[in-house]
């Protein structure tokens, strides 16, 4: 007698589709990544009652010629790859040879396709995974597959269906998915009969803002990077366009949209020091790299990834877009032409009828950030804020720098720019008033400046204190009083690998560690920053290893310092209140030029915006 | 109920039972001073659950009284009230009424029997160790800046107390450095130790004077008496063991030498100016017969300080957290101090001259 038995291979495909097939949205997802895999340059996706009932994928593809048919919808059947090198470097996005399988299993499937070749179409249809025979059909060219009735033979299954608009929802969101990454297909969406989305092809930002919507990519800006074979690109909002939910996030590699967490973390700690915590960043953004350099058979849902050399790409990634939130481009060089933001909803004690949008502008400048010249430097060089008092002028106080005077005093006052000349170098214009020891007023060519002066000053000490310590060695204390701890098997492991080699062990010290094994199960930190010496060693070594282990390096310690100058800064800061006079009002507009990330607070909010003389017009009606 | 009082009777004692109270607490009670009157005598009561002080003042009050009141409120009027100002207090009902002169205060008062009162503990055998507040006084500044703050480490934020033999031992250490000390007693005792909490070390340095007269310790389990004078203390102990300190304190360093202390203490001080404000690093480099401080910042701005010393030890390089040696050199009451070192990754000794038991460790910092 025997008790194991082979499975038949329905129930086998009827399996494997509770990990392919979780609900409409990833069949339509399949049947999608099939038809940009065939070539296509157009596709039309059709639904009925939230794809439930009905999932229908139109394409202009190569399509599949007659003979194999009937392997389409057989499992382990692909084109796409045919040895286990062509998997490690696979470029498709199907490559399983299951999905068809899967989802004709579990519903009734029909596959309508024209070879390029073909004198005509054929057709072939399954029901519940039980195939027909072809059969000869009519249609031009490509592919069209119909699924329909999912789930109708798994009932057990059927209970999990959420609502139609939810279900809907998610293949709407499946759609948006394929559609953002090639800009170059055409796509169209239609529901229950009616046309949702017509998507030509065309340039990339164009396509986010179709999906993303126009609020997305006026605050957003384009970033392409390139370092060592890597290559990331896509758009990202600025700061202060952050949601309050991770709904505007798509990461994409070579193509494949995936949920990584590797990629998030490194996108997060970029956007860190910019933005709330308990906000979230908006971005569509794309990785490229040699496909041998990145795993994708890791779920059977291919939205995974491994990638072989993690710590790089983390590097990588951070780095690209650290940088381009520190220099938004994609602006005007001489930038202040800020693209209009929808309103935040500000109410008015008269004129403005509420809920009008009121001209509010949050744009970026041509930064001309000086290189960190020095601890001190940094630090009081460029603001004199006591200088720059009445009482001590600061052109008689003996400093010399020449251009004080110009960047100081409006242009007419001094070496006769002209209005255009002064906007171009000093995109923030001059001082006119303080308004309730709070904002800044100031007047450039196009109108009006408000500044948040807190905020502003706040994030200007702030970027001096991290300059003037970034590249620093970090000093190491040792303990007198060594700290023990019972570690997991991970952390214990980690140390393990770290010691184990000098690139490890150097890793550690540069981070200012020194941590051993004592038993099986403790670790005792031996050493730690020395600007990090009050801190709780145990939690901050914990810390260090998570990361170490997920990431391959650590930021950890850069983020704590960070928290220690943020608080540094906030108490170097003017405070609201403090009378300022023109030149420090003028100073602190100049600073500001000069400084990264400056148009957002350390919090993320923004320090300043632009009403333009357009604006204001048409606040007082005029010229109508 | 009423007593009568003079104003400045009353200040000094009332301002050091009232500095443990916590200023914001969520039990309104701890926030008032238990005043209990009664046979020409004045007993000032204040606690924070963790430690308690009270102290009993002979003087004619003509009068009784048992109450709570504000203590902050009641030492901010007898502050501000005129020298030799005569009080009176009467109670009635919930309420007290102070008075003096013109000048008349209604505050309210909780009654004294819901005072949480810390009491000896009974039933516990008692070890009794007596010294005179001087010494004590000594000992406790000698380590209690090597204390930690607020470590999670929580056995840290306190002071070992050890009797042991004919000796008593006070430790202070936040990790980093240890600050060691010790005096003979009068009488030989089993070991016994305890870690007296942070807070009570800093009152008692308050409380205590530089007199001759006894302290009397009284250590329990879980507890501490402390009684001079007019004051007897009680203080729960911090649970926890605290680090074996015998074996951070290191014997045998061969490279050493001696600096009069004010010289070095203001040089580093100096040095400081140009340290790292992150981490505070200074190196001390030590050649024969000289001994150079030199600080660097991040800006590459650089302070030296060169002394001259008798040494004719290794030639060293090796840094440190310039605060810990100002703060050692600050709080020893000496003029001569002796640094001993093995090499550059190990700690260092600080001593010194007129002390024989005074010992201060510092482990040296990777710059
Ligand atoms: N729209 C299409 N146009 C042309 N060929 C198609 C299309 N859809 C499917 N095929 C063919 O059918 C085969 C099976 O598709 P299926 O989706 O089951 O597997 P796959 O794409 O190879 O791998 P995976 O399971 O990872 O998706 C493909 O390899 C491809 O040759
Ligand atoms: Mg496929």
């Amino acid at each position: 007698m025997s008790l194991i038995k082979l499975l038949p291979d329905q129930l086998i495909s009827q399996i494997a589709a509770g990990e392919v097939v979780e609900r409409p949205a990833s069949a339509l997802k399949e049947l999608m990544e099939n038809s940009l895999d065939a070539g296509s340059a157009d596709i039309a996706v059709t639904l009925g009652q939230g794809g439930v009932k009905l999932l229908r994928v139109t394409d202009d593809g190569n399509g599949i010629p007659h003979g194999d048919l009937t392997l389409a919808l057989t499992r382990h059947a692909t084109s796409k790859i045919a040895s286990l090198d062509d998997l490690e470097s696979v470029a498709s996005l199907g490559f399983r040879g299951e999905a068809l399988a899967s989802i004709a299993s579990i519903s009734r499937t029909s596959i309508t396709s024209r070879h390029a070749e073909a004198s005509h179409a054929w057709r072939i249809a399954a029901d519940g995974g039980l195939l027909g025979d072809a059969s000869p059909a009519a249609l031009d060219r490509g592919t069209i597959v119909e699924v329909q009735d999912i789930y109708f033979n798994t009932p057990a299954r059927r209970k999990f269906l959420k609502t139609e608009q939810t279900e809907f929802g998610h293949c709407e969101e499946a759609f948006r998915r394929i559609a953002l990454s090639r800009p170059d297909v055409g796509f169209m969406l239609q529901h229950n009969g009616r046309a949702l989305m017509r998507l030509a092809p065309g340039a990339a930002k164009r396509r986010f803002t179709e999906v993303l919507g126009p609020d997305f990519s006026a605050e957003a800006f384009e970033l392409d990077e390139s370092a060592g074979g890597l290559r990331l690109w896509g758009m990202a909002a600025k700061p202060t366009f952050s949601r309050s939910a991770r709904d505007t996030q798509y990461v994409y590699v070579n193509g494949r949209f995936v949920r990584d967490k590797l990629i998030s973390h490194a996108i997060r700690q970029a956007y860190q020091d910019v933005l709330h915590h308990d906000r979230h960043p908006a971005f569509a953004l794309f990785l490229e790299l040699d496909p041998t350099l990145v795993d994708v058979n890791v779920h059977p849902s291919k939205t995974e990834v491994r990638f072989r050399e993690g710590q790089a790409v983390h590097r990588f990634i951070f780095h690209a877009l650290h940088k381009a939130l520190a220099t938004p481009v994609g602006l005007p060089a001489n930038g202040l032409v800020p693209p209009p933001v929808a309103a935040p909803a500000i109410s008015y004690s008269s004129g403005i009828p509420a809920g009008q949008p009121y001209p509010r502008q949050q744009g970026s400048f041509d930064l001309r950030a000086n290189e960190a010249p020095g601890f001190y430097q940094t630090l009081f060089g460029g603001l004199p804020r006591e200088a720059v008092d009445t009482s001590s002028p600061l052109v008689s106080s003996g400093i010399n720098q020449p251009d004080m005077q110009a960047t100081l005093a409006p242009p007419q006052a001094s070496s006769g720019l002209s209005p255009e000349q002064a906007t171009q170098e000093y995109p923030l214009g001059f001082a006119l008033a303080q308004l309730h020891g709070v904002y800044v007023l100031a007047q450039n060519a196009l109108g009006l400046i408000v500044v948040d002066m807190h905020a502003a000053h706040e994030r200007i000490m702030y970027e001096r204190l991290k300059n003037a310590l970034d590249g620093d060695s970090v000093p190491m204390q040792p303990l007198l009083l060594p700290v023990s701890f019972n570690a997991d098997r991970f952390e214990v492991a980690t140390v393990q690998e770290q010691l184990s080699t000098p690139e490890g062990q150097q890793t550690l010290h540069q981070l200012g560690f020194e941590i051993v094994q004592l038993s099986p199960s403790t670790l005792a930190v031996r050493a730690i920053p020395a600007m990090l010496q009050d801190a709780d060693a145990v939690a901050l070594a914990r810390d260090v290893l998570r990361d170490l282990r997920e990431y391959g390096g650590s930021r950890v310690l850069t983020e704590r310092r960070n928290e220690l100058l943020a608080t540094m800064a906030c108490h170097a800061a003017v405070r609201a209140n403090r009378i300022l006079s023109i030149q420090e009002m003028n100073a602190l507009l100049r600073d500001m030029e000069a400084t990264e990330r400056s148009g957002q607070c350390n919090h993320g909010r923004p320090t300043w915006f632009q009403a333009t003389m357009a604006d204001l017009d048409k606040m007082f009606m005029r010229g109508k | 109920m009423n007593i009568k009082i003079n104003r400045d009777t009353l200040l000094k004692p009332l301002s050091s039972v009232t500095s443990i109270v916590e200023r914001r607490h969520t039990l309104p009670i701890l926030s008032n001073l238990l005043l209990e009157a009664k046979d020409e005598k004045i007993v000032l009561t204040a606690t924070d659950l963790e430690m308690q002080i009270s102290l009993a003042l002979q003087t004619p009050v003509g009068g009784e009284l048992s109450t709570t009141i504000s203590a902050k409120k009641l030492l901010d009027i007898c502050r501000s009230l005129p020298e030799n100002a005569e009080i009176t207090m009467a109670t009635a009902e919930s309420r007290i009424q102070v008075k003096t002169g013109k000048s008349r205060f209604n505050l309210q008062t909780l009654p004294a029997a819901d005072y949480p009162v810390m009491t000896k503990a009974t039933g516990t055998t008692y070890t009794v160790v007596s010294i005179d507040q001087k010494s004590l006084k000594r000992l406790f500044k000698q380590v209690e800046f090597a204390m930690a703050q607020q470590d999670i480490r929580y056995y840290l934020n306190g002071l070992l107390f050890e009797v042991n033999g004919n000796r008593l031992n006070v430790v202070g250490t936040d990790g980093h450095r240890l600050s060691f000390t010790s005096t003979e007693l009068a009488q030989t005792y089993e070991k016994q130790e305890l870690i007296l909490p942070r807070k009570t070390v800093i009152e008692l340095i308050k409380l205590l004077d530089d007199s001759e007269e006894e302290v009397t310790i009284e250590i329990a389990s879980g507890q501490v008496n402390f009684s001079f004078g007019d004051i007897k203390l009680i203080s729960k102990v911090i649970d926890g063991k605290f680090p074996d300190y015998t074996r951070v304190i290191p014997v045998g360093h061969k490279n050493s030498f001696n600096v009069d202390r004010m010289t070095i203490l203001l040089a580093m001080q100096r040095a400081s100016i140009l340290s790292n404000e992150k981490y505070r690093g200074i190196r001390m480099v030590l050649g024969s017969d000289s001994l150079r401080l030199i600080s660097t910042n991040s800006e590459q701005e650089e302070a030296e300080e060169e002394l001259e010393i008798a040494y004719g030890g290794d030639s060293l390089d090796i840094g440190f957290n310039v605060t810990y040696m100002i703060d050692v050199l600050n709080n020893v009451n000496c003029d001569t101090v002796t640094f001993s070192f093995a090499d550059a990754n190990s700690s260092c000794l600080v001593t010194v001259a007129d002390d024989e038991t005074y010992k201060y460790v510092v482990m040296p910092m990777r710059i």
